[in-house]
């Protein structure tokens, strides 16, 4: 059985939400591997969030927000942008590869460039492979181990007073 | 041999145990010092930018 | 009746330890009201002494320093039993600290550098320190040297945080009385540090916040009085928690977020992302690229003191 890439993805109710509602109504097909999340803007998207996802479990995460001079909110897409420029220059020193994670800006009326970018990204986290964070931080600390317990006896006795 | 430990040795900055063996006439047959810390500092250091070096390495002591 | 207490370093510096003693003569009040039990820094207790103890004999542990190999854990169990009150002191035990920067790098490459790689250390036959040692009559053993830099709450239960690095004197003795006062907060609180940003004690002259440039330390003269973000210096004060008087700022320094995140933050480098990428003026992609790349080192100025205790923990391996 082939790998099933888990991704999520944030998208924005103005714009990328609409447009991914957009494939469904036109019965366009994508991926099933993404579980979207919609917030009221691009810009509401705290770094906090895609490490956290990436953490829980996540083996990519998209944002989707409006084209740049479209933002419901003026300047909440520029600032989702530079959000992940930064988390993009810092993924690859914790160890996580930068291709993970990706920003794409999709209109309210691009129903199928949403679908094809569903596709082409979740086809690239499948050649990443997973990601397993957890996996392999209680690997990574599997040895970090006490050598010498305290002994105790029945009901947390002391048993040094003994 | 009988085995004395000192741990830890104290009014220093700095981990250390002193175990001494003593022979069946009651003297030193050896001691051996040991500190059981370590940070790593040379290798974490590598790749810090170098305006930052002096605001980490303090962190070495703190005495 | 006299507080009992107990003081220990993990992987520190003793700096902590210091500014205990740095409270200068309210160290007498310290001394009137405490009787200590542990402290290596500056007594001759030693561990058998804290093992014969019954179990919650010590009104309070204060921990400092990160937990890097197995004798700081089993110390730290040792204390979380034999105490009611378990005070983590200082950076390392709160967020993982300075030693916490080690979590970009295995064990196996941290001993390699240091014992062998290392360019004053001469070591021809490679020898590695070993967990254990033993001859026909004699045996040693050192602790286990982790592979990852844990802070004191991975560990144990921490009742209380005491932040900074080194947390202010006067903080420390602020705190040692809300445990003699009995006026201790809930359970998990941080003492000894304000609620809210950096910002709010920085003496600087703060304006509208428009970053098109971000700059080293060294690549400009800065200036005295205004905001270290406003002039493109990177500081992490918005994100970091009050209470050290901004000592870094008094001195011309930007700050490095020793305090730990402010309240309700649990990671501190990804909201300096946040904060830093709301600032910066440019909506351009190619010259949004350029700034961000202009940062020498990301990961390790947004986490300079938090690593352990951020989401990801340490570099993936």
């Amino acid at each position: 059985m082939s790998f099933e890439p888990k991704i999520v993805g944030f998208l924005c109710n103005w714009c990328s939400y609409t447009g991914a509602d957009l494939a469904g109504t036109a019965r366009i097909k994508y991926a099933p591997n993404i579980r979207t999340v919609r917030v009221m803007c691009s810009g509401r998207i705290e770094p906090v969030f895609v490490i956290k996802a990436l953490y829980e479990g996540a083996d990519g995460v998209l944002i989707a927000g409006c084209h740049p001079g479209d933002c419901h909110y003026q300047e909440g897409n520029y600032k989702a942008l530079r959000r992940y420029k930064l988390l993009k220059a810092i993924l690859p020193e914790y160890g996580v590869e930068p291709e993970r994670i990706r920003l794409e800006w999709v209109a309210a009326s691009e129903g199928d460039r949403f679908a094809k970018i569903v596709n082409e990204f979740t086809e690239q986290v499948r050649k990443l492979g997973p990601l397993e964070i957890k996996k392999s931080l209680y690997e990574s600390m599997k040895d970090d181990a006490v050598r010498h317990e305290e002994p105790i006896g029945k009901n947390g006795e002391n048993l040094d007073e003994a | 041999m009988k085995r004395i430990e000192i741990d830890p040795i104290t009014r220093l900055e700095g981990h250390g145990k002193i175990t001494i063996f003593l022979n069946d006439d009651g003297n030193v047959e050896n001691a051996y010092l040991q500190i059981p810390e370590l940070r790593g500092f040379e290798k974490f250091v590598e790749g810090l930018p170098v305006e930052e070096i002096p605001r980490v390495v303090p962190r070495i002591c703190g005495v | 009746m006299k507080l009992k207490l107990g003081i220990y370093w993990g992987a520190a510096c003793g700096g902590c330890d210091v500014a205990i003693l740095d409270t200068h003569e309210k160290i007498l009040d310290i001394a009137d009201k405490v009787d200590i039990f542990l402290w290596p820094c500056a007594m001759d207790f030693k561990y058998d002494d804290v093992k014969k103890m019954k179990d919650g004999y010590l009104d309070a542990a204060l921990y400092s320093g990160a937990i890097r190999n197995s004798e700081n854990e089993e110390i730290a169990l040792l204390l979380r039993r034999k105490s009611k009150i378990m005070i983590a002191v200082g950076s390392c035990a709160h967020i993982g600290g300075i030693p916490g920067l080690a979590n970009c790098y295995t064990r196996d490459e941290v001993l390699k550098r240091v014992y062998i790689e290392s360019e004053s250390t001469i070591n021809e036959e490679g020898i590695i320190p070993e967990e254990a040692w033993s001859n026909d009559d004699e045996s040693l053993e050192l602790p286990r040297f982790y592979n990852t830099v844990k802070t004191l709450d991975q560990v144990v239960d921490v009742d209380y945080y005491l932040p900074g690095c080194p947390p202010v004197p006067m903080q420390i003795f602020s705190a040692l009385s809300l445990i003699w006062n009995n006026k201790l907060p809930e359970k998990g609180s941080i003492i000894g540090a304000g609620e809210k940003a950096l910002c709010d004690e920085c003496p600087r002259k703060k304006d509208e916040k428009r970053i098109s440039e971000l700059k080293r330390i060294h690549e400009v003269i800065p200036d005295s009085e205004k905001c270290f973000l406003e002039q493109g210096i990177i500081c992490l004060g918005p994100v970091t928690r009050s209470g050290c008087g901004a000592r870094c700022i008094n001195s011309g320094v930007a700050c490095r977020g020793c305090y730990g995140p402010v309240e309700d933050v649990i990671d501190q480098g990804t909201k300096m992302i946040s904060a830093l990428a709301s600032v910066i003026e440019a909506k351009e992609e190619t010259e949004i690229e350029r700034i961000m790349d202009s940062i020498p080192d990301p990961l390790r100025t947004f986490y300079r003191f938090s690593i352990p205790a951020s989401i990801l923990r340490r570099k993936k391996v």
